[in-house]
């Protein structure tokens, strides 16, 4: 077996650590937190502070 | 839950009443030239050559220039307006906010394909390049299948984790591939002694007259493909107003420049008709001088372009896919931003088996074309965004972090070099120009007659600016 | 103007939209080539006992040809004489033409009705 042989064993194993670590992480986080908590993010959050500030 | 308007007056802005977890505030200018240019450097080492494919060496100069013309316009336009609108979405939020949501709609789905399928293709370009290493030592047959895998699910676990360690590996990779150019065309000129360019004996007429200029832009648009993608940074920038224009015009510049030297040294040294249909172009001229080191150098540039513009797309596709889902222009499920990591996660992770599925099993011209098609829908749509934007909120009525020069012309200019690149891609791949359009008019139905029921109406315009005039 | 209450849409109701829009998207993608219309015509015209000259080639293209590994005009002539075929008809070009400005008017004319009530919902609610 030489080295490039060994090299795709080595992709596959890698590729499935990094999938592995997100699924783990997504399933964690999901059931950790709440819907409403996770999906809180509002576009324009940034703009509609400045024009807080501005009328203060 | 969901059903709140930020800026209205019971929920203004962040804090306990709005946002409790929003994307990372954390990125400067540097950080917004390398999501710009890391996406398009890869059109310099694969790619753009097709173009001399198409109409031979000086069709494919001319193709560059008046491509860099069309992205110049692209870079101007978009700074305007998103130095104004800085919301993740780029160009889908600009469009909702201007056009109209069946407008953003199609616009979002451009951005997802075009990246997506932008991220497809860098990876079957990396399996391939890591094939060629490996037949160079000797070893045939090599799989590709574990690292086109292994190429997106890194990217995708670097993405997810964040997007500052994201964008600083995206600079550094970039700036690597970047001097890996100018180190090659500093080493072939003959300002060190003798050059091994030799552009008089190699150099031919245009082989299909002027029609081939015209078809060469079909494949120009590859040295400048995706420094729109600037844009969709704008929600994780610290100051989007200045950073945003400084990042995209000084990608647009660096691209102007390398697409000009690769150009120079490719067919100063590789007989038009290989360059035509070469696979890793900037590669072959390295192994052409003779020199190893080059050839190394640029063998190293040419991965890590795939990379960058790979790392780019999965954090652009899923900026896009994420505001659509927030808006529930999308289920709404994506539209969750990860409590530690502070990034899109769950468009993140959807996006991955999609990229898979094109870089397993799609031919890759393919991919390429879809890609492209996608991108030039969406200049297209840019002029008339422009207009649209000078008309509803004249240069008065709301402050700019940055106003384009000489209005309209650069939005004329944009829609007559899309109308040509529409014909340039009508000759030979009109069959797929029409299948992708039928897509998208498709899905437009889809849109209005069934999706838009669930979307929120005033609360989707989130800008703190005036009635446009005219509504 | 009365503020819009969007229905909530169940699990299943996102997952099959999402589903739609993957099978048009994959659709879009392997139609034309599984009609074998995708891609675009290349002629050969390979001469018989092709030598460099008779391809057109001058001493510093055959040097680069043979450093690129075509050692003789023989195994260069296939890349050599390909030529795209730009030919279209007159037909073709107007239904293009005519399906992109389409697209692009139905866009802009059902955008433009969202958009008024988006506007009208915001600034008169």
């Amino acid at each position: 077996m030489d080295i490039w042989t060994l090299l795709e064993y080595a992709a596959w194993g890698l590729s499935a650590i990094f999938g592995l670590y997100i699924i783990i992480d997504w399933f964690k986080t999901d059931t950790t937190y709440s819907d409403e908590v996770l999906m809180s993010s509002r576009e324009g959050a940034l703009e509609a502070m400045t024009e807080e500030q501005h009328k203060h | 839950m969901s059903d709140v308007d930020i800026t209205s007056k019971e929920m203004d802005g962040m804090g306990p009443k709005g946002t409790k977890i929003g994307l990372a505030r954390v990125l400067g200018p540097a950080h917004v030239w390398a999501l710009g240019v890391g996406i398009v450097l890869v059109g310099e080492y694969m790619g753009w050559n097709f173009s001399v494919g198409k109409g031979g060496a000086y069709a494919a100069l001319i193709a560059c220039w008046f491509a860099g013309i069309l992205y110049s316009c692209v870079a101007m336009i978009d700074s305007e307006v998103t130095s104004t609108v800085a919301a993740a979405g780029g160009q889908y939020t600009q469009a909702k906010h201007i056009v109209g949501p069946l407008m953003a709609f199609n616009v979002g789905l451009y951005l997802v394909f075009a990246y997506t399928m932008l991220e497809a293709a860098n990876a079957i370009t990396f399996g391939f390049l890591i094939e060629t290493v490996a037949g160079m030592t000797g070893h045939e047959g090599l799989d590709q299948r574990p690292f086109i895998v292994l190429a997106i699910m890194f990217l995708a676990w670097l993405n997810y984790r964040g997007v500052l360690a994201t964008l600083t590996f995206n600079l550094v990779i970039t700036a690597i591939a970047f001097i890996a150019i100018i180190v090659l065309f500093l080493a072939t000129s003959p300002i060190f002694g003798a050059s091994p360019l030799r552009h008089v004996e190699l150099m031919t007429g245009l082989p299909y007259g002027w029609l081939g200029v015209l078809a060469a832009m079909h494949f120009g648009l590859w040295y400048y493909l995706g420094i729109e993608g600037t844009c969709q940074a704008a929600e994780e920038v610290r100051s989007p107003a200045r950073s945003l224009p400084f990042g995209t015009l000084a990608g647009i510049m660096t691209l102007l420049i390398a697409a000009s030297l690769t150009w120079y040294v490719c067919v100063g040294l590789i007989p038009w008709e290989y360059l035509g249909q070469a696979g890793v172009p900037l590669f072959d001229a390295a192994r052409l001088t003779g020199s190893t080191t080059l050839m190394i150098l640029l063998g190293i540039g040419t991965m890590f372009a795939t990379l960058a513009s790979a790392n780019g797309c999965i954090n652009d596709a899923s900026r896009a896919w994420f505001a659509m889902g927030r808006d529930h222009y999308l289920p709404d499920w994506f539209g969750a931003v990860h409590p530690t990591f502070r990034t899109p996660y769950r468009s993140i992770i959807f996006l991955v088996p999609i990229a898979l599925i094109f870089a397993l099993g799609a031919p890759i011209d393919q991919v390429i074309t879809f890609s492209i098609l996608s991108g030039l829908l969406e200049y297209t749509f840019m002029p008339l965004n422009v207009i649209m934007f000078r008309r509803k909120w004249p240069l008065d009525s709301i402050r700019r972090g940055y106003e384009h020069p000489f209005h309209p012309i650069p939005a004329l200019v944009l829609l007559s070099l899309c109308g040509v690149t529409y014909f340039a891609v009508f000759l030979g791949y009109g069959t797929q120009l029409v299948a992708m359009i039928s897509f998208y008019i498709i899905v437009s139905l889809w849109f209005h007659f069934w999706r838009y029921r669930f979307v929120r109406r005033g609360a989707q315009f989130t800008m703190p600016w005036p009635r446009p005039l005219g509504y | 103007m009365a503020k819009y209450i969007p229905p909530v849409q169940s699990k299943i109701g996102q997952i099959i939209d999402v589903i739609v829009l993957l099978v048009l998207a994959i659709g879009a993608l392997y139609v034309p080539l599984f009609m074998k219309l995708a891609g675009s015509d290349v002629t050969h015209v390979v001469p018989e006992n092709p030598t460099w000259e008779s391809l057109g080639q001058n001493a510093t293209m055959v040097e680069k040809w043979n450093q690129l590994g075509y050692a003789d005009a023989a195994s260069a002539a296939e890349i050599i004489t390909a030529r795209f075929d730009y030919s279209f008809s007159i037909g073709s070009l107007l239904v293009m033409i005519l399906v992109i400005v389409g697209y692009y008017f139905i866009m802009l004319k059902f955008s433009e009705k969202e958009y008024r009530d988006v506007i009208s919902e915001k600034f008169d609610g």
